[in-house]
Formats: C-alpha cells, structure tokens, sequence
C-alpha cells in the first residue's frame, strides 16, 4: 500500500507494533494475550483487538485486587485491562519507558507510574507521595524527559527524582555550611545575596539505583490514598507531598529561595 | 475567487509545493510560484518572494465561510504564494506530514497547520464522536492530490485499519484519520460507571475499513476522560 505516500511517518498495524515495548518515546505498545494489566485511568490511547477495561472494583478482579494492589484507597485510579490484542499507552506527550523487575523493589513518584504487570505489587510507600512496587514483572513509566539511572552515593535535586531501586536510603541533604548565620538564613529566606536554589537536595546512600527525570518540572501528583491516621505514620494527619506539617501550609508553592523550613533554625 | 479556482482544477496546476519536516516541529516549503494554505500566524521565517493574504472563511468562498460560521468549526486561514521557502510552526507542536492521493483527510481545524494549494478543504458532520471529543459536531475535511501538515501534541503514532483489523481509540487522542475508514461510537457505560467504579476508558471510537488514523500521545481533557 504505497498509496499513502512513501516519505510520511512510519505506519503501524498490529503485525509490526512491537510487543511490550515503546513505538516511540512517548508511546508503549503493550501486547495482551489473555493476560491482564494495570494501568492508570485515561492512558489508554488506542488499541487493536478486543480487550476489556474494568474498574478495580469489578467483581471478578477482587482476587487480583487482593493480590497485587495493596493501597485500596487509591485503586479507583486504576484500571484492569484484559483480552487480546495490542494497546498503545501514553501520558501527555511525557517520554515512557518500560522497566523489568526481578523478584526487586522500586519505589517511584506517584504520577510517573502508568501501568504495571498483576505480576507485580503495588504498595503504597512510607515516603509521602511515592509507591513502591515489588516482585517480578515489567512496569510502565512516564518522565519529563529521558530518564537517567545514576548508583548511590549521590545527591539529586527533588524535582527531578522520579525513583529508585533496591535500598538506597533516601534522606534530605541541606548544605548547611553556605546557609548558617543570620546572613545565611536572610539569603535562604529572601533569596536575596545569591540563594542558588540547589542549598536541598536528596541524598541517597547504599547499594542500588536512583532514577532521575532530565527536566526539573515535576509530574503532576496522583494521589496515593490516604494513610490510617496514627502515630508514627509519616504523613498520618493526611498531608500528602512534603514533610509539610511545620511552617508551611500543604499545597502552598514554595517561594524562590525558601529553604525546606531551614529558616526556622536561624529563628526567621 | 482565486483560491476557489485553484481547487477546482487540482490536476492542471503543475506546481506543487514541496513539504518538509525540519526537525519534529518546523515545516519547510519550498514554492516556486505556487500557493499553500496554512493556518493564520503560523508562518516563523521566510526566504525569498512571499506574499501572504488572508483568507477569509477558510478560503472555501461564500458558501464555505457561511457553512464554518454556522458550524462552528472556524479556521482562520491565509494563502502563502511565492517563490522560496517558508517555514511554518505553530506553539511547537510536534508536526505530522499527510500526502493525500485523491483520498479524504478528516481533521480537527486546530490540529491542521498547512496544506497544499491544489487541495480542497470543507467541512463534515462527525457526529457523535466529535462531541465525545469536546469538538463540536463538525470536522474539517481536505481532499485532493497534495501534501497536508497536521499538528499533534507529541509525534503522532499511525495506525493503519484494515477490515481484519479494526481499530479503537481514545477519543482525547484522536487527530485525525484519512482514507475508506467507517467509524463507530463504542460505549462502555454499564452502571458500574455510574457507581464511579468506571473503566476509565468508557469511550471509545472504533475505526473499521481501509485507512489510516493518527493518534497522539496524549490525550485532551473530555467529558469521557472521568468516567
């Protein structure tokens, strides 16, 4: 069929869209045979064959709810696609990437997840904001810009964190030494006098792999159900996001140069 | 009337401008003496002898500019004729080339950028599938032998439909399709949507016959989108 113009884009059918593997940067064909995958609500773009999506709350899929997704409260964002055929996947014209797991753990970034395999668990992380899925199978996730992979020990910027594998242990890093005295907490404060917004950071130790997005525009959150309200639960009170109890109201924008609620040490 | 001339007669105009991508997001053409229509403002840069005139309703005449008035589906249009190459982008939006071999080119107006002079441009009735999409019920049409540029939010993925394999799509994702294709509104709207325990994917529009449509990686806010 050339009648539609040899120098055009690449045409795709059933036969040459590849199986659980990306189109494009910003597209990923998933091949079902039978077979079932989460995904998040509205990822769907189109697909060949008959396949079913089903709300999480599908009677049928209860069992599979029970196995392979621990945050209920979160699950009517979640959709169980089953049947046959070939579906494409995208988010908003963000890049998407497939990842393997074997019998591993990799917490990510609540937005950036997009779809995942039964085979694995998704569970809800103690870091705010985040979910960790674990055991064996291939996942499905989106990032402002390529992905890179970096090994611990390192500090990254919050923004451009999207996850990591394995146990590294993830903590906040403040560069204390450019930032103490009342100078330091008034150029915290004010950004006044050379704040270079990058006095935070994350910082991860220990073996495995950090992944990190290449732009430092975040992914709009999903959220990721609540947490029971008790002692010793980070984010307990129902502050999703930051740390975000002291000084700052949950969901207020950080201003340039506000450091974390590092200026309460300089008593600012 | 001129540009009303120029359609009518595709086949006696000789010159064809030629389209090219530089980049993902800029469109080069490169005219000697002939005309492209392209979306108002859309022009970056220019060599050579240009001359630009704006269309008034789509530069379909009297009857074309009533017809998009009244079906809301405006374009604001302008002919680019000269000697030279133009280049043409529109709010980087990554772009899509379509050659149309005497076959019809469905599009939403605001995803088309630019299309060759000889091509006919009007507009159709969609139906139900443009108000799933938060269009309107009308589309654009372009037909003809020539070259068309249409506009995605990220690179447009073509998916061919065949009658052994028919296609269903996102209607948030759909741009546009091209040749002998029939299409459907699919619903899955069981009451379980109504419970708010949706599929999240309750629209569809299946794509059935001989063609092609372009789906982008991404998808508009419609009323589907939520249930």
């Amino acid at each position: 069929m050339s009648a539609y113009g040899a120098p055009g884009p690449v045409i795709h059918d059933p036969m040459t869209l590849p199986s659980d593997d990306n189109v494009n940067a910003y597209t990923f064909c998933v091949e079902l045979k039978g077979s079932q995958w989460f995904l998040q609500k509205g990822k769907m773009i189109a697909y060949y064959g008959s396949i079913d999506f089903n709300g999480i709350g599908h009677g049928r899929l209860d069992r599979l709810v029970r196995t392979s997704f621990h945050s209920p409260l979160h699950a009517s964002d979640w959709v169980v696609a089953e049947g046959q055929g070939k579906m494409l996947l995208a988010d908003r014209a963000f890049d998407v990437n497939s990842y393997d797991l074997e019998n591993g753990n990799l917490t990510i970034r609540s937005g950036n997840l997009l779809a995942f395999q039964p085979t694995l668990a998704l569970k809800q992380s103690i870091v705010p904001g985040f979910l960790t899925l674990i055991g064996t199978g291939k996942f499905v996730a989106a990032s402002n810009g390529p992905v890179v992979f970096m090994e611990p020990p390192i500090r990254v910027d919050p923004q451009a964190l999207v996850g990591w594998a394995d146990c590294p242990s993830p903590c906040h890093h403040y560069d204390h030494g450019y930032m103490t005295g009342l100078m330091g907490g008034l150029r915290a404060l004010t950004g006044v006098g050379g704040a270079s917004g990058e006095e935070h950071q994350f910082e991860f130790v220990g073996a495995g792999t950090v992944l990190l997005q290449s732009t430092e525009t975040l992914m709009a959150d999903q959220a990721t159900g609540a947490v029971p309200h008790e002692a010793g639960v980070p984010g307990g009170h129902g502050v999703s996001g930051h740390q975000g109890q002291h000084g700052q109201q949950p969901g207020v924008p950080r201003l340039p140069g506000q450091l974390g609620d590092l200026q309460r040490r300089f008593g600012l | 009337m001129g540009p009303v001339r120029a359609g009518l007669y595709p086949d006696t105009v000789p010159l064809v401008a030629t389209f090219r991508l530089q980049g993902s997001k800029v469109l080069a053409v490169d005219m000697s003496g002939d005309a492209v229509k392209a979306k108002n403002g859309s022009m970056v840069a220019y060599d050579g002898q240009m001359a630009f005139k704006k269309m008034t309703g789509g530069g379909e005449g009297i009857r074309g500019m009533v017809t998009r008035r009244l079906t809301g589906e405006q374009m604001t249009v302008m002919e680019v004729k000269g000697h030279g190459t133009c280049w043409f982008a529109d709010r980087a939006s990554e772009i899509n080339l379509v050659s149309l071999q005497g076959d019809k080119l469905y599009v939403e107006s605001s995803n088309l950028l630019c299309t060759d002079g000889g091509l006919r441009t009007g507009t159709s009735f969609t139906g139900l599938r443009g108000a799933s999409q938060g269009n309107g019920l009308f589309t654009t049409t372009v037909e003809g032998h020539g070259q068309a540029a249409i506009m995605s939010d990220g690179p447009a993925v073509v998916l061919r439909v065949s009658p052994q394999y028919p296609l269903s799509v996102d209607p948030g994702a759909y741009i546009a399709h091209q040749g002998n294709v029939r299409q459907s509104f699919q619903s899955g709207v069981t009451f379980r949507t109504v419970m708010g325990e949706g599929g999240g994917e309750a629209f569809q529009i299946r794509f059935e016959g001989d063609g092609l449509v372009y789906v982008q990686p991404s998808e508009r806010n419609t009323i589907a989108g939520d249930v």
